[in-house]
C-alpha cells in the first residue's frame, strides 16, 4: 500500500478495483432497495403495480453505479466543470421545453427516459465545487474574491430550480453546496452572516412564493385549517402513522393507505406505508438504515486522502441525508410538504437513477481514495 | 487487497512526506486537513442527531400521541370485492360498514337537550371515474345550488383521482346528489353539532371545531366521553334557572351599563351548579366566529377581588377558631393608617362595632381588626381549606388559578385587607362555594356540572366537614341580618328568608385602583332557615342611575337582581314561599345588631366569658398627613412589598 503510493500509483486493473469496492456499503444500498420493494408491494396491493418495475430499475441502476465506481476519480474531476455546464443547460432546457406536471416544469423526456435535471444538477454542483476547492491553497479559501465563483455556482442552479418552481429542491441544493463550502474550510462567521441574510430575506421571499408554496407553509403551521384541502395529505399520513403503533398493523394489513385515503402513497408518502405496517420498530429500523448509509458516506470522506474525494463524498452523503430527513419529517408533519421522495424507496426511475449515479461517484472516491492528483501541489 | 468496510478510517492517511521534510505548504495542508476532518465529524454528528430527532418524532406519531381518525374512514373506491357470504367479509368492508356513531347529546338535569349532533354527509369524487366532469359539475350545481359552480368545475376537471367537494350536506341534498347517478361521486357520513338554545349556557357548553371535536367548555372536558359514550351527558344545569339568571343579568347589565356580568346558582348541599351565566356570551352554534371576549367565562376563569363578600369568611374563621366571640367589639372609630395607605369605612359609623354590626354595615375597619385577631397563619389555613388557593374541581378546562399573595408577602397589612376581600382574587365560583359551605352546616362541597344523585335522608350535605355546625348556624343568622338590616335589603324576597353579603371591589387599573369602576357582587343563600341554593349575581363596571341614587355598589345594583332571580326560581325548584309561619321562622333566624340585656337570642348567644374589647391591634398612627383620598381602595399595592415600614404593635390576639 505505502509502497504503491511511493511508486506513484501503478495502474489498477478493473478486477483489482472491483475488490476495492466496499461491498458492505453496496449491501446496505441493496437492503434499502429491498425495503422499497416491500413498501411498493404494499402500496400497489401486489408486485405488479410498482414493486417489480422498481426492482428492475434498481438492477439497472446498480449496474450503472458499479460501472461508475470503476471510473478513475481523476477523470471525473476533470469532467466536473463540463458536467456542471451540462447540468445548467439541462435546467435551462427544462424551463423552455420541460414537461409540465402538477403545475411545475421539472421533467425532461429524453428518448423515453424521464429526467429531472435538478437531481443531476446537485451531483454536478458537488463535483464542480469540490474541483474548485481541491486546487485551492488553504490561504486562498479565506479570500472573499476566491469564494465568489463557487457562491455563484451555487446560486445559479438554485435560481433556475426556483423558477421551475421547486422550492424544496432549490433549498436542498443550496444546503448541499453550503456543506461543501463548510468542509472546504470557509470560515464559520461567513456562514453565520449568510444565515442572518437568509433570515432577513425569508419574509421577502415569502411574498414572491407561489400560492401553492405559501399554502404548504400555512398548512404546515396549521394543518387543521384545511383538513379537506392541502392539509389532507398530512392528516391522513398522521392518522396512518398513528394506526401503526409500536409493532405495526402487519404486512398488507392496513386501513389508511390501502383504502386509497393517502394520495401519492407510492412516492412521497412511502414511509407512511412502512411505518403503518411495521410500526415504530420498523420505522426506526429504516431510519437506522438510512443513517448508516449517510455515515458510510462520511466514512468514505474521512478516509480519502485527496481533498476532491473528501468534498465529493461529503456532498453526496449530505444530499442523500437531506433527502431522507426532509421526506421523513414531511410525512410526519414536522416540516412543510415539499414533494421530496425518499431515495431508493419511493417509486420513480429518475430519482433512483440519479441517486445511484451519486453513490457510484461516492464509490469511485472510495476505490480511488489513495490516488494522487497530478496537480495536487500547485 | 482485501475488501474494506466503508467506515474504517485508518492511520496513515497523512502523506508520508512529513517524515522526509516538512514545508510551510505541508503545514498549511495539514491544518486544512484537520479543519476538514473536524467539520466532517461535526456534520456527521449533526446529521446523526437529526436522525435521532426524526426517530423520536416517529415514536411520538406512532405510539405516544397517535392521531385517531375522527370517524371510521371509508375508501374513495367502492369495495367492489364485496362478498355476500358471511364470514368472508374483508376487514376493509367490515370497517366501511360500521355505522357512523354520532357525538352524544348533552342534556340538562331535566333531560332538556342542550347540544345534539345531526347526521350529515361529506361529498368527494374521483373525477377519473367520471364520464363527463364538466356536465357532472353542472348537474351538482343544479342539485345543490349552494355549492360554488367554479369550485366544482375546477376540482372535477383537475385530473386528480381524489377531490373533496362539499361538507355538511343535509339528507335531502345527499338524496338529490345520489339521484343524479353520477359515477365517481362518494359520500362519507359526517355530523354537525347543534345547540338548540343558542346563547344559553354557551360558555358552559363551550363549542366544537369543524371536526366536531370539543374545543372549550364541557364539550372539551368530556370530549372523549361524548364521542364514545352510549348515554347522553346529563349536566346539573337547569335550563329554566339558567334562562332566568341570564334574563335578570342581561336586564341589570343593560340598566346599569355594565361591561359584563356573571351569575351562578348552586345547590349548597350537593355542589351542583344549576346555572352559570357569563355575559357577554355567544351563540354556541358559531363558536368559531366568536371573539375571545365573549368566550371568557367570568364564573370560573375571571379572577376578581371578592371584596366584602369575604367578610363572611373572616367572621367564620374568627368564630370557628374561638378567637372572637359574637359579642366582641372591634374598633371602627379610627381609620387605619399603614404605610402609605389608609383603611376607612364606606359610610362609616365612627365607633366601636359589635361583630354583627361589622357585617351588617360592611365595616372594613372591623373586618381588618377581626382578621388581625385571627392572624395570618390561621387565615391562610382557613382559606386554603376553603379551596381559595387552588383551581376549582369543576368540569371545565377553563377553570383558573386564584391570584393569592405568597406566604412571604402575606404581611399583616395583607392579613387585614384580605379580611375584607382585597389583595386576593378568586373566581366567582370560589366565592359561591365558600359561602355555600358556610351556610350548609360547614361541609366543604365540590362544585360540579354533572347531575348528582339525590341526598340520602340523613345527609346534611355532600362534603367534608371543615367547621363546626354551630358556627354555620351563626353565619346563617349573620347573612340574614345583612339582608334584614344591612346593605343587602334589596335582595329580600318575602317567604324565602334570603341571606347574603354584598361585595363591591374597585377594579385594578394600570395605576392602582380605579375610582368608580367597580365589580359589584351579591352572594346569597335561600331559604336561610334550611339553606338549599346559593345565588350569586355580579356586575362588571356598572354605573349607578337615578333608581340607585347614583351608586353602583353591590347593594344597589346586584342585590335587587339576586332578589328577582330568587323570586322566580324558587317556585321552579319546588320551594314555595313560607308565608304562613314567617314570623316564627324569622324569629328563629334573628340576631340583633347589638347584644340585648337579658333573654332572647342575644342571651342564647351570650358569651360564657365577658366580651373582649378587640382592639386596638394597631398602635395609634403617628402624626402624619395622610391624604384623605388614600382610602382603602388604594390598597391593591398594600399586598405588594410596600408594607415594609409598618407601624404595628406586637400582635396580641388573646388579650
Amino acid at each position: 500500500m505505502m509502497e504503491r503510493r511511493l511508486l506513484r500509483e501503478p495502474e489498477q486493473g478493473w478486477t483489482a478495483k472491483l475488490w476495492q469496492i466496499s461491498w458492505g456499503y453496496v449491501l446496505l444500498l441493496c437492503l434499502l432497495a429491498a425495503v422499497g420493494y416491500v413498501a411498493l408491494y404494499a402500496a400497489g396491493n401486489g408486485p405488479d403495480a410498482y414493486a417489480n418495475r422498481q426492482a428492475l430499475r434498481f438492477a439497472v441502476a446498480l449496474g450503472l453505479m458499479l460501472a461508475i465506481a470503476l471510473i478513475d476519480i481523476r477523470l471525473i474531476a476533470r469532467l466536473a466543470w463540463p458536467l456542471y455546464g451540462v447540468g445548467l443547460a439541462l435546467l435551462v432546457l427544462v424551463l423552455r421545453y420541460g414537461h409540465v406536471g402538477k403545475g411545475a416544469q421539472r421533467w425532461l423526456e429524453i428518448g423515453g427516459l424521464q429526467l429531472q435535471p435538478s437531481e443531476l444538477m446537485k451531483i454536478f454542483l458537488v463535483l464542480a465545487l469540490a474541483h474548485w476547492f481541491h486546487r485551492a491553497a488553504w490561504e486562498r479559501v479565506g479570500n472573499p474574491l476566491f469564494l465568489l465563483p463557487p457562491a455563484l455556482a451555487i446560486l445559479l442552479p438554485m435560481a433556475l430550480i426556483l423558477k421551475e418552481p421547486n422550492l424544496g429542491t432549490a433549498l436542498i441544493t443550496g444546503m448541499v453546496g453550503a456543506s461543501v463550502l463548510l468542509a472546504a474550510g470557509v470560515r464559520l462567521w461567513k456562514f453565520a452572516l449568510l444565515a442572518v441574510l437568509a433570515g432577513i430575506a425569508a419574509p421577502l421571499a415569502y411574498h414572491h412564493l407561489h400560492d401553492y408554496q405559501r399554502a404548504r407553509i400555512t398548512t404546515f403551521l396549521h394543518p387543521e385549517t384545511d383538513p379537506l384541502g392541502a392539509g389532507y395529505n398530512i392528516i391522513q399520513s398522521k392518522i396512518a402513522l398513528g394506526s401503526g403503533g409500536l409493532w405495526g398493523a402487519g404486512f398488507q394489513q392496513v386501513s389508511q393507505s390501502q383504502l386509497n385515503l393517502l394520495p401519492e402513497r407510492q412516492t412521497d408518502f412511502i414511509f407512511t406505508i412502512l411505518a403503518e405496517q411495521f410500526g415504530l420498530v420498523g420505522g426506526v429500523c429504516v431510519i437506522a438504515l438510512l443513517g448508516m448509509i449517510v455515515l458510510g458516506g462520511f466514512a468514505v470522506a474521512l478516509r480519502c486522502t485527496h481533498p476532491f474525494g473528501r468534498l465529493v463524498a461529503l456532498g453526496i452523503a449530505t444530499n442523500f441525508c437531506l433527502y431522507a430527513l426532509v421526506n421523513i419529517a414531511m410525512v410526519m408533519g414536522a416540516i412543510p410538504v415539499g414533494g421530496v421522495p425518499l431515495p431508493l424507496v419511493s417509486h420513480g426511475g429518475s430519482a433512483m437513477l440519479t441517486t445511484m449515479i451519486g453513490f457510484g461517484i461516492l464509490m469511485s472516491v472510495h476505490v480511488h481514495r489513495d490516488v494522487e492528483f497530478p496537480d495536487q501541489r500547485d | 487487497m482485501p475488501a474494506q468496510g466503508a467506515g474504517a478510517p485508518r492511520q496513515g492517511a497523512v502523506p508520508r512526506m512529513e517524515y522526509v521534510r516538512v514545508t510551510a505548504p505541508d503545514l498549511a495542508r495539514r491544518a486544512a486537513l484537520a479543519t476538514t476532518h473536524r467539520r466532517l465529524r461535526a456534520a456527521a454528528l449533526c446529521f446523526l442527531l437529526l436522525f435521532a430527532a426524526v426517530s423520536l418524532k416517529l415514536a411520538d406519531a406512532t405510539v405516544l400521541h397517535p392521531l385517531q381518525p375522527r370517524a371510521p374512514q371509508i375508501a374513495r373506491l367502492p369495495p367492489e370485492e364485496h362478498d355476500p357470504t358471511p364470514g368472508s367479509i374483508l376487514p376493509v368492508v367490515a370497517n366501511a360498514a360500521l355505522p357512523h356513531r354520532l357525538r352524544q347529546m348533552i342534556v340538562d338535569r331535566n333531560n332538556q337537550i342542550l347540544a345534539v349532533s345531526l347526521p350529515t354527509a361529506e361529498l368527494y369524487a374521483n373525477p377519473r371515474e367520471m364520464i363527463d366532469t364538466a356536465a357532472a359539475a353542472d348537474q351538482l350545481k343544479r342539485a345543490v345550488p349552494r355549492l360554488d359552480a367554479a369550485m366544482l368545475r375546477a376540482r372535477l376537471t383537475s385530473g386528480r383521482a381524489f377531490v373533496y367537494l362539499a361538507r355538511r350536506l343535509s339528507p335531502q341534498e345527499e338524496l338529490a346528489i345520489n339521484d343524479l347517478g353520477i359515477p365517481g361521486l362518494y359520500f362519507q357520513p359526517s355530523e354537525e353539532r347543534h345547540y338548540p338554545r343558542g346563547r344559553l349556557a354557551a360558555q358552559v357548553l363551550g363549542g366544537v371545531d369543524v371536526d366536531e371535536r370539543g374545543v372549550a367548555g364541557v364539550e372539551r372536558f368530556f370530549d372523549r366521553d361524548l364521542r364514545e359514550a352510549v348515554e347522553p351527558l346529563r349536566l346539573s344545569l337547569d335550563i329554566r334557572v339558567q334562562t332566568v339568571v341570564r334574563e335578570e343579568l342581561t336586564a341589570a347589565m343593560v340598566q346599569f351599563h355594565a361591561i359584563g356580568a356573571c351569575g351562578i346558582v348552586m345547590d349548597v348541599r350537593t355542589g351542583e351548579v344549576l346555572a352559570m351565566v357569563s355575559l357577554p356570551d355567544y351563540d354556541a352554534n358559531a363558536f368559531g366566529a366568536t371573539p375571545a371576549e365573549a368566550r371568557f367565562n367570568r364564573a370560573v376563569t375571571g379572577m376578581f377581588e371578592p371584596g366584602s363578600t369575604f367578610k363572611l369568611q373572616t367572621a367564620a374563621m374568627a368564630l370557628d377558631s374561638g378567637v372572637a366571640h359574637i359579642w366582641d367589639q372591634f374598633d371602627a372609630a379610627q381609620p387605619i393608617h399603614i404605610g402609605r395607605f389608609t383603611i376607612t369605612d364606606f359610610q362609616g359609623k365612627h365607633r366601636w362595632l359589635y361583630l354583627p354590626e361589622v357585617l351588617a354595615y360592611s365595616s372594613n375597619l372591623g373586618a381588618a381588626h377581626i382578621a388581625l385577631a385571627v392572624g395570618a397563619e390561621r387565615q391562610r389555613a382557613w382559606l386554603r381549606q376553603m379551596g381559595m388557593f387552588a383551581r376549582l374541581p369543576i368540569e371545565l378546562p377553563e377553570a383558573g388559578l386564584p391570584i393569592v399573595p405568597s406566604a412571604a408577602n402575606w404581611h399583616e397589612v395583607a392579613t387585614m385587607t384580605i379580611g375584607f376581600g382585597h389583595g386576593i382574587a378568586v373566581s366567582p365560583l370560589h366565592v359561591v362555594r365558600g359561602v355555600a359551605t358556610l351556610a350548609n352546616g360547614g361541609l366543604l362541597i365540590s362544585p360540579t356540572l354533572l347531575a348528582q344523585p339525590a341526598l340520602a335522608e340523613d345527609e346534611v350535605a355532600r362534603g367534608q366537614r371543615i367547621m363546626q355546625p354551630a358556627t354555620s348556624d351563626t353565619l346563617r343568622r349573620l347573612m340574614r341580618l345583612v339582608v334584614t338590616a344591612g346593605y343587602g335589603q334589596k335582595a329580600d324576597v318575602p317567604g324565602y328568608f334570603v341571606g347574603g353579603k354584598t361585595g363591591t371591589a374597585e377594579k385594578v387599573g394600570a395605576h392602582g385602583y380605579k375610582k368608580h369602576t367597580n365589580v359589584s357582587a351579591f352572594v346569597s343563600v335561600f331559604p336561610m332557615n334550611a339553606p338549599r341554593y346559593a345565588v350569586y349575581m355580579m356586575l362588571d363596571e356598572p354605573h349607578g342611575d337615578a333608581s340607585t341614587g347614583g351608586f353602583s355598589t353591590a347593594g344597589q345594583v346586584s342585590a335587587p337582581a339576586a332578589g328577582r332571580v330568587i323570586a322566580r326560581i324558587g317556585p321552579m325548584l319546588g320551594l314555595l314561599p313560607q308565608t304562613a309561619d314567617a314570623a316564627a321562622i324569622e324569629a328563629g333566624l334573628a340576631i340583633p345588631l347589638q347584644p340585648a340585656r337579658g333573654g332572647g337570642i342575644a342571651h342564647a348567644l351570650a358569651p360564657e366569658h365577658p366580651p373582649a374589647h378587640h382592639a386596638p391591634m394597631i398602635a395609634p398612627a403617628p402624626a402624619r398627613t395622610a391624604d384623605p383620598r388614600h382610602d382603602l381602595r388604594h390598597d391593591a399595592q398594600i399586598t405588594a412589598p410596600v408594607a415594609t415600614a409598618l407601624y404595628l404593635a406586637p400582635s396580641d390576639a388573646a388579650r
